[in-house]
């Protein structure tokens, strides 16, 4: 593996073609192949299963072409023994098999796709290049229907009670992107039956949808008949009852998630408990861990999840599991001894040249010798050479000699790409003992040989003129100093909420002190109202064990009834003034956790405050709780869903309250089996392993019926008593409700701490949520470095996924609490103070907000915050700052030095 | 294509997170396009300045991408 260099030789030679996987089987694959054009490390591998050698002893034509020697056939599986503290669970899912079902069609028309399938016949990277076509003939649809559910909330067929999450929103986004790819204007549905857009931004998105004319029909089709022209029509009825058809191009299935088999065989061998639906059973205040101590679990095979969730969940699990083994961190590690840079400055640029073959990758198209013979005649190059592997060790090594032979100063390698290599060159101008910075890649493979192929003289004119761009450049660079920071150790926690608290005791158990900032007289948060999770463990004692841990910590340093005033520094360096009505007290930490959480919508509708009984999910669940809401003496009880949720003012899903309000539904019925207990809903959201309660509650004999939000409910106080009135959309009349008591599944709502926000420089969205620095890969720090987020101040969320935020948001702030010192990057802005007037341009466009003002009103530039996109170089009118590494001066080279 | 066509010469500024790795990918998966662009490297496009634009102009090209 390490002799290969990805040139596709041994895939281009190879005779034997077999379904690509990566695209669903929709195309071809070679026996050697890499996986995915993504693929990292990016290197060929030959597929046993499939290679003529291994079926039939002979042809080993890979081997006779590449270039690299990089074929191995006596490669086999080897085992290998590896001590290790903690073990993490991460094996995934496997997307649900449709061909079970008969009534889809599945397995008889090629035009009857997955979602997945479908995703792949989107990709750019797919079998048509992105063009939306139908596989049967290759034609674009023009009506393409998705039916959701299929493998989920099914218990006849496929034995999955379950709601697989993920599949209303990956429908909808595949939708809208058919849309963008069609050249017609494609007519799309989607059938479901409940619309679960319950993350982050995922109602907008949903609105967004039918905005742009995609129709949401809320049925399950029975039936599906394949017609002659290979199109397919399908039956349904519609809520009302009414039987239709209608006749579609193709037809995409929302496939749920399931576990695999072979993991839950792995589980087993590991002695892992797995739940009813072979998901990993964890415990809602324990989220990430297994039943057996030191194994962790994150992503779907947790539970079915999206990306975000997953994503936070390994962070979590990386801290759970580090946790433990704190005291072993930074043991094994090995420091390297890098000489010092010899001072270039003021020396004539003396250019070196390094021209990769690439194998034949490089040299089968361009004319390297006559590139690297053009080289030579550039201005300051003084030495050029050509390489067979410019990436090998002995070219390394023979580059790290020719510097201090010729004395080079400034390095160019004319070779693949410098997002795979740039990083290796650099490291050997380091050992060479010249800066790292004194280095330019011309891409002569990725964007040349390899994309022209058929015209080797253009291409090795754009070799030259790639080389001769490198050179312009890398004669005006300056040696970079990378600035090192010291990290204060210590960490800071603003919230003593659920999240919060755990964020806090998992940082003490990392061995870090804590301040934990809380601005009432008292810990727990939000949770000090709620009754019990939707695994049904109480929250009460939970809480009271939380607290008393917390409050036993030494590590632990309690600030209560405190505020933060002020906020100094940056990234390992927090300087923090808290405020009680007393004192004023400065802290020192190196991060900071945000954990302020959110508050209870009072509603204004609904009847709300007008009686006693018409209560709010946190009022009714105290109420229980105190008894002075007693199931057994209720007769009716009416919840009301999205009350504040999901209504022009407040645009998103506040995520909880479905699952809230089904699980008090069923408190009431097992308290009191004769009460009648009414939801009524708009879309039912129990997603995930949720989905079971939803199905439990039916089964116990609450009612669900659903309003439309042009047909809201209707509370009036009516004597002691409450009267409700709602319209039944299968029925078409009001139907007349008499209730006890009202459940207001009132919304959450952002606490909206702006002053926090300013004071730590980080953004907020325009619902008042903390705003990750990437909603998807990043879901628990701010743009903002050393800042990270969790709990409910990031958006709505159930307890079990607010202690794995903070359980991530503790693994990504010991990223940095873990380290003695930080190193930043030498590409970083800085400001020519003469030419500066202090307009502030500059400081209002950065997006991380690493401009301050001195003393004088000009702006300086905060290299710890600093990302290096140059922004603040484009911003200016007077032309003060500017980009090392890639100054106004060195692009401009480049670009006179390109014809 | 014959020699009469025009073929517009272009200079690309692409952002090293995003279109500069696909254009590298296109390499990967062997894409083919006309030889006549020329790519700058820019650490993100907020670093594009019209200056840069107006000089590719200056020296003679027909086109100018920006993408990132």
């Amino acid at each position: 593996m390490d002799k290969c260099i990805a040139c596709g030789a041994c895939s281009d030679k190879c005779p034997q073609k077999v379904l690509n996987e990566y695209n669903e089987g929709l195309d071809k694959r070679k026996a050697a192949h890499v996986q995915y054009a993504q693929a990292v490390p990016l290197k060929y591998c030959l597929d046993k299963d499939n290679c003529l050698y291994f079926l039939k002893g002979k042809c080993r034509a890979c081997e006779k072409f590449c270039p690299a020697g990089a074929i191995n056939y006596e490669q086999s599986e080897t085992q290998r023994e590896i001590k290790v503290g903690s073990v993490i669970l991460s094996a995934g899912f496997q997307p649900f098999d449709p061909s079970i079902y008969s009534t889809y069609s599945y397995a008889n028309s090629p035009n009857v796709v997955t979602a997945l399938e479908f995703e792949r016949i989107l990709a750019a990277s797919g079998p048509w290049m992105g063009h939306l076509v139908r596989p049967s003939d290759e034609m674009e649809p023009r009506k393409i229907a998705f039916l959701q559910c299929v493998g989920s909330r099914d218990m006849n067929i496929c034995d999955h009670p379950y709601c697989s999450s993920v599949c209303c929103m990956y429908a909808i986004k595949e939708a809208i992107i058919a849309k963008e790819h069609s050249h017609d204007d494609l007519d799309v549905s989607i059938y479901y039956m409940d619309m679960r857009t319950f993350g982050k931004d995922f109602e907008r998105y949903y609105e967004k949808a039918k905005k742009l004319g995609i129709h949401f029909i809320r049925s399950r089709v029975h039936t599906v008949d394949l017609l002659p022209d290979d199109s397919i029509r399908i039956q349904y009825a519609t809520e009302q009852g009414d039987r239709k058809t209608d006749e579609f191009d193709m037809l995409v299935l929302s496939h749920g998630l399931e576990v695999s088999d072979s993991t839950v065989e792995l589980a087993r061998r590991l002695d892992v408990e797995l739940g009813d639906h072979q998901f990993i059973r964890s415990g809602s205040f324990t989220p990430v861990a297994t039943s057996r101590s030191g194994i962790y679990v994150c992503g779907a095979l947790n539970g079915p999840k999206d990306i975000p969730i997953s994503v936070m969940e390994a962070s979590a699990a990386a801290c759970a599991a580090a946790g433990n083994l704190s005291e072993a961190r930074g043991t094994l590690v090995q420091e390297k001894e890098i000489p010092k840079p010899m001072d270039v400055t003021g020396d004539i640029p003396r250019v070196g040249v390094f021209v990769c073959s690439c194998g034949i990758n490089i040299a089968g198209v361009v004319d390297v010798k006559a590139v690297a013979e053009y080289a030579k005649g550039l201005p300051y190059v003084t030495y050029v050479q050509n390489n067979l592997f410019s990436c090998s060790q002995d070219a390394q090594d023979n580059l790290t000699e020719v510097i201090r032979a010729q004395g080079l100063n400034r390095i160019v390698v004319a070779a693949c790409t410098p997002r795979t290599h740039e990083p290796l060159f650099q490291e050997t101008l380091q050992n060479a003992g010249l800066n790292k910075y004194l280095f330019e890649m011309a891409n002569i493979r990725n964007q040349d040989s390899w994309v022209h192929t058929d015209n080797p003289e253009k291409a090795t004119n754009k070799a030259m003129d790639l080389v001769r761009m490198a050179v312009a450049k890398v004669s005006l660079l300056e040696p970079l100093q990378e600035i090192q920071l010291s990290v204060n150790p210590g960490a800071m926690v603003i919230g003593g909420g659920l999240a919060g608290m755990n964020a806090a005791l998992s940082l003490a158990k990392q061995g870090y002190e804590t301040h934990l900032v809380e601005r009432e007289s008292h810990l727990g948060g939000t949770a000090r109202q709620l009754r019990v999770t939707a695994q049904g463990e109480a929250v009460g004692p939970y809480l009271e064990q939380l607290i008393a841990k917390v409050e036993a910590e030494p590590l632990i340093k309690l600030h209560m009834e405190t505020t933060i005033k002020d906020v100094d520094g940056f990234v390992g360096n927090f300087k923090t003034t808290l405020s009680t009505k007393e004192k004023e007290d400065s802290v020192e930490h190196g991060v900071t956790i945000i954990a302020t959480g959110a508050s209870e919508y009072k509603p204004r509708e609904y009847a709300y405050g007008q009686h006693p009984k018409v209560l709010t999910h946190l009022e009714l669940d105290a109420a229980l709780t105190t008894g002075q809401v007693d199931p057994k003496s209720t007769n009716s009880v009416v919840f009301i869903q999205c009350v504040g949720s999901r209504e022009p003012e407040r645009p998103y899903c506040s995520k909880v309250c479905c699952t809230h309000s089904v699980e008090t539904a069923i408190h009431f019925k097992e308290e009191n089996p004769d009460c009648q207990v009414v939801i009524l809903y708009r879309d039912i959201r129990t997603y995930g392993e949720r989905e079971l309660l939803y199905k439990e509650a039916r089964s116990k004999g609450v009612l669900f019926i659903r309003f439309s939000l042009d047909h809201k409910p209707i509370v009036e106080v009516d004597g002691d008593g409450l009267k409700v009135t709602v319209y039944d959309q299968i029925l078409k009349r009001d139907l007349l409700i008499s209730a006890d008591v009202v459940g207001l599944a009132s919304a959450v709502v952002s606490n909206r701490a702006e002053d926090l926000a300013q004071m730590f420089k980080v953004s907020m969205d325009d619902d008042g949520w903390f705003l990750e620095a990437h909603q998807k890969l990043r879901p628990v720090d701010f743009a903002t470095d050393g800042v990270f987020m969790c709990g409910l101040a990031h958006y709505p969320k159930p307890i079990e996924e607010s202690i794995a935020q903070a359980q991530a948001a503790v693994s990504r702030a010991v990223t940095i609490l873990s380290r003695d010192e930080m190193w930043l990057s030498g590409t970083v802005a800085f400001i020519d103070q003469n030419k500066c007037v202090g307009c502030g341009v500059c400081w209002t466009v950065c997006p991380y907000q690493a401009i301050d003002q001195n003393e004088k009103g000009l702006a300086v530039v905060n290299e710890a915050l600093c990302k290096g996109c140059g922004t603040c170089v484009a911003s200016c009118r007077s032309g003060a700052p500017n980009l090392r590494g890639f100054t106004t001066r060195d692009v401009m080279a480049q670009i006179e030095a390109m014809m | 294509m014959n020699e009469t066509t025009f073929q517009p010469r272009i200079a690309a500024f692409l952002c090293n997170w995003c279109s500069y790795g696909a254009a590298d990918l296109a390499g990967v998966s062997r894409l083919q396009y006309p030889a006549l662009i020329q790519t700058i490297r820019i650490p993100c496009t907020g670093r594009m300045s019209p200056k840069f634009i107006l000089q590719a102009f200056r020296r003679g090209v027909d086109g100018v991408w920006v993408s990132g």
